[in-house]
């Protein structure tokens, strides 16, 4: 059975670009253009993954609210926000209201889909049972990259898609020097970057809250980031 | 983000001295002083009317004597006053003495002798010429005497200073009185009997005086009709000294004035052997000629307590008979300040409370600068009692009342006399004559300027306190308005606070509001220019995703419907488009970076990292990027001995900045070299990037790092450039307290960009 998925967007040439996409790739595509339709349609049903704009016809935080309800209806729904607004305050608000990814209309539509299909792919994975196969160690660090889970310490890491593929990107080659524009390539974001630096410290503050002497993600100045082994 | 509006500062040439608010309202109020001139001036013209009520005051005081003088002419008829005329020498004047002579034939109990002394010589000689032999003539100078006559309580005094040659006394078994020099003194009594008197010593010393009495022998010796019988007595009420004196002899004596009437006569007679004959006489008068006795006038006691009465006045009083002699006077000149100087008696009575004396200490010795007080001790020119002058006495003896006024001899003080005449049956028979002198008003009118420089001094002093008061704090007020908005926008244009309005309630209260809504509405503006690019980059967002989205479907089943090179038109057509959609996005990109860089500089907490390491890493790093260009890096010898330098900051940002204007001087550089050059002062580190190249426009070195100033030529943009990079550096140098500036070098033509960041941040570790 094919995914449902809903896009809540209230300008329609976007907003029907993104379901003739998502339907080409074989996904069930409902469509919603305000909150209130959407509340009523997610009552009934609720569908395997959900794209939200935050600013929804009148409501300029409509997406918000319509993300905090879904996260009460269901705790794992993946939920992408997809949205105009690319400041640092909108982005860390949506993830902590609980959504699994924050992407800005700049991105690609091939990047889009990549992150649907990941999002799928690692619910489908959490279903299944550990594969060691897909999990690659550094040192005190494990990446499930079939279930895109992220452990430090044995602890699970709560860590977006985006973040994940910044992580694996590091974590795949620790000691190699990732400058920006790779690291954008490798966890198929298109933003600057500054956008950049900012999902460093998120992941970095991921980690320290499992353990306060975490300093494996090292900035070398002038070229990126690479993953240092403790 | 900000579009500048550039406007040029106005700098106002500030002068060395300014004419400030405060220094033009001090100007203008001097124009008070106007006013304590126009009371000092009021206070000169209240004298000038007090002094003519002085004027008339006086003159009704002499009218009032006078009308008490009036026909009484009993009171002037024994006074000798009547003589048509008056010779002098032979009309005598008794002045009124004041203090009790002695009889010791020195003159120097004579007040003004040599005044008052009238001077006798040959032509006064009296008697037979006949008698004297013309061979003689030559004695006849040898005698010549000066006599002064005065008054003292009931005695008429004569003084007589004689010069002669040979003083011959009487022998002592002379019988004759006659036969030496003597002094003969005839005056009829008041009972206007003839007397005659013979002085005539046998020694210097107590006079001994004898009365000569006449008496026609009987008619029956017919031969000798004219013989006179003369009976000498000794007259002891005749009283004095005679003293001999190296010219001469001095001869002091006193009359009984109830023996003396209105006239006298004197004379000397000179005898120059013992026993001989009179040689000369000199005399006033005749003394044995009863007829041709001069006049004596001696002040008159009746009048004297007429004039008495009015020496309440503090006035001087005289009352001159027609002939200027003075027959009474009361009151002196020293005491007569006029009926205004009571008041200054009652102004004696001083508080001694604090007030007082601070004005007695500080204030009186000040205005006495400028005020005289008037003295309490003048001199004056001395009335000659026998002949008082002056313009208005004649005018009054002419029967004409007149004041004037005069100063003393000394200079001294101002005397204001007033004559008035007496009228005896129509005839001018006299004059009462007033003086005062200004001391009266003198002192009111001191009193009255002390009060009003006292009431000056304390306007001027608070009215000069107020005044600075005033202009202090209205221009303390425009200054702070003025500083408020200079204040208000910064030296970019940039509007930095709201202005505090004033709600005070004036012209400047309305400035001040009118300058804060200006500021405000300004800064709303501002506000939504600097939005603008950010709201802008927003707003096209969305229909670029709209194109690109759909640009992207396109492609997408364009690819799936071909499946393989057929529509190589269309997809030449579609990837066109998309370059430019994403270059526009680029734009947009570019064009929001400002405003999210200030949204998160604001939301970023410093950090301790170490600079040096950041920078020698950056440089690498740049090498790897811009493999053309070789980067030297040169580091001062304390910034290299220095293991780590940690910086208090945001290393991202600081990496943003080298990377802005790295790629700044990279892409300005004509021989592919950057050098960066480290300095570390004693309070900040100076990071210079220098590059090989173009210079600045002068005009640019300031405004380059403003937002959206670009002085990149057209054919060197590969890619959009909004003038954002320097303004995004300069944010960040603001951030971390530093400064960024541009300048032209020339050793070789290019240009540095030197970033201060302040060392207060810096920890140097070891």
């Amino acid at each position: 059975m094919s995914k449902s998925i809903v896009i809540v967007e209230d300008e329609a040439a976007i907003r029907e670009n993104y379901a003739e996409v998502l339907r080409s790739q074989g996904y069930q595509v409902q469509t919603y253009a305000n909150r209130s339709s959407a509340t009523q349609a997610f009552n009934l049903r609720l569908p395997n993954l959900v794209i939200l704009d935050i600013g929804l016809e009148d409501e300029f935080d409509g997406g918000f609210t319509l993300c905090q309800q879904l996260r009460t209806l269901s705790p794992t729904l993946p939920i992408i926000f997809l949205t105009a607004r690319d400041n640092d305050f909108d982005t860390v608000s949506g993830l902590r209201i609980g959504a699994d990814d924050y992407l800005t209309k700049d991105i690609s539509l091939p990047h889009l889909t990549a992150r649907i299909s990941a999002l799928f792919r690692r619910q489908d994975a959490l279903k299944k049972p550990i594969n060691n196969d897909h999990i690659l160690n550094v040192g005190a660090l494990a990446i499930d990259t079939m279930r895109m889970s992220v452990t430090w310490q044995m602890k699970t890491v709560d860590i977006t898609i985006t973040e994940f593929w910044l992580v694996h990107a590091l974590a795949k080659h620790p000691g190699h020097v990732k400058d920006r524009s790779q690291l954008m390539s490798d966890s198929k974001i298109f933003v600057d970057d500054s956008t950049i630096t900012s999902h460093i410290k998120r992941v970095r503050k991921k980690f320290l809250i499992h353990d306060k002497g975490f300093d494996c993600i090292e900035t070398v100045y002038g070229m990126g980031y690479r993953w240092q082994e403790s | 983000m900000a579009w500048v509006i550039v406007g040029k500062r106005v700098k106002v040439n500030i002068l060395p001295l300014r004419f400030g608010l405060r220094a033009k309202l001090l100007l203008l109020s001097s124009f008070l002083f106007v006013i304590p001139w126009f009371g000092y001036q009021y206070v000169w013209e209240m004298e000038k009317y007090l002094r003519y009520g002085q004027e008339q005051t006086l003159v009704g005081t002499a009218r009032a004597l006078a009308t008490a003088l009036h026909e009484r002419a009993n009171l002037f008829n024994n006074q000798a006053s009547f003589l048509p005329s008056v010779e002098k020498g032979k009309d005598l004047y008794g002045y009124q003495f004041n203090e009790p002579i002695q009889l010791d034939g020195l003159k120097k109990d004579w007040p003004h002798y040599q005044q008052r002394a009238h001077y006798y010589n040959n032509n006064h000689q009296i008697g037979s010429i006949e008698l004297n032999p013309p061979i003689e003539n030559n004695k006849k100078t040898s005698l010549s005497f000066s006599a002064s006559v005065g008054k003292f309580d009931k005695y008429l005094y004569l003084f007589f200073t004689v010069l002669d040659e040979q003083l011959i006394f009487r022998s002592n078994n002379a019988r004759s009185i006659v036969n030496n020099d003597h002094l003969e003194l005839a005056f009829n009594d008041s009972n206007n009997n003839f007397k005659r008197f013979i002085i005539s010593n046998q020694k210097a010393g107590w006079l001994s005086a004898f009365r000569v009495e006449q008496e026609e022998v009987s008619e029956l010796n017919t031969l000798s009709s004219n013989r006179i019988k003369e009976t000498i007595t000794p007259a002891p009420e005749i009283q004095g000294q005679w003293i001999v004196t190296p010219q001469g002899y001095n001869l002091e004596l006193r009359v009984p004035l109830k023996d003396i009437g209105d006239n006298i006569a004197f004379a000397f007679h000179d005898v120059d052997q013992q026993n001989g004959q009179i040689l000369n006489s000199i005399g006033s008068a005749d003394p044995s000629m009863p007829d041709t006795l001069g006049t004596m006038l001696v002040p008159s006691p009746e009048i004297e307590r007429i004039v008495k009465g009015m020496r309440y006045t503090n006035s001087s009083i005289w009352v001159v008979d027609q002939h200027h002699r003075v027959l009474a006077s009361a009151g002196s000149l020293k005491t007569a300040g006029g009926v205004w100087q009571k008041s200054k008696f009652n102004n004696q009575i001083e508080q001694s409370n604090l007030w007082q004396k601070f004005k007695q200490k500080w204030l009186l010795p000040l205005y006495y600068q400028v005020l005289t007080k008037p003295p309490t001790d003048f001199i004056d020119k001395l009335y000659d009692a026998q002949n008082l002058t002056g313009d208005h006495i004649i005018s009054a003896l002419n029967g004409q009342s007149k004041s004037q006024w005069r100063l003393t001899t000394d200079q001294q003080a101002l005397v204001l006399s007033a004559a008035y005449p007496i009228f005896i049956n129509n005839e001018v028979k006299g004059a009462v004559i007033v003086e005062e002198t200004t001391h009266g008003i003198r002192t009111l009118r001191n009193h009255a300027l002390e009060r009003l420089f006292t009431a000056i001094l304390a306007i001027l002093f608070l009215g000069a306190v107020a005044f600075t008061l005033f202009a202090t704090r209205i221009s303390t007020r425009i200054r702070d308005l003025s500083n408020q908005a200079e204040l208000a926008i910064d030296e970019h244009g940039r509007i930095t606070g709201e202005m505090i309005a004033s709600t005070v309630n004036d012209e400047i209260g309305d400035l001040s509001r009118s300058f804060a809504l200006a500021v405000n509405r300004l800064g709303q503006y501002n506000h939504y220019l600097e939005n603008m690019s950010g709201r802008l980059s927003h707003e096209l967002r969305t229909p670029i995703a709209v194109v690109k989205t759909s640009l992207e479907v396109l492609s997408l089943q364009t690819a799936a419907v071909a499946g393989g090179t057929k529509n190589h038109k269309d997809s030449a057509y579609i990837e066109r488009a998309q370059t430019g959609i994403n270059t526009l996005n680029l734009i947009l990109t570019n064009m929001s970076e400002a405003t999210r860089l200030e949204q998160m500089l604001a939301n970023t907490e410093k950090t301790a990292f170490d600079i040096k390491a950041l920078l020698q890493g950056c440089i690498t790093g740049y090498q790897h990027i811009y493999t053309d260009t070789k980067f030297t890096l040169d580091l001062d010898s304390k910034t290299q001995q220095c293991q780590k330098l940690l910086m208090h900051g945001s290393p991202e940002h600081i990496v943003q900045l080298l990377d802005k204007v790295i790629n700044n001087a990279v892409e300005f550089s004509d021989d592919n070299q950057v050098s960066v050059n480290v300095k570390q002062t004693s309070n900040e580190l100076i990071i210079n990037i220098s590059n090989h190249g173009v210079h600045l426009p002068k005009a640019m070195e300031s405004s380059l790092f403003d937002s959206m100033v670009s002085i990149r030529s057209k054919s060197k943009q590969t890619q959009p450039h909004l003038g954002l990079g320097l303004y995004i550096a300069r944010l960040i140098c603001h951030f971390h307290q530093g400064q960024i500036s541009a300048k032209n070098h020339y050793n070789k033509d290019g240009v540095t960009l030197s970033i201060k960041l302040p060392l207060t941040s810096l920890q140097v570790k070891d």
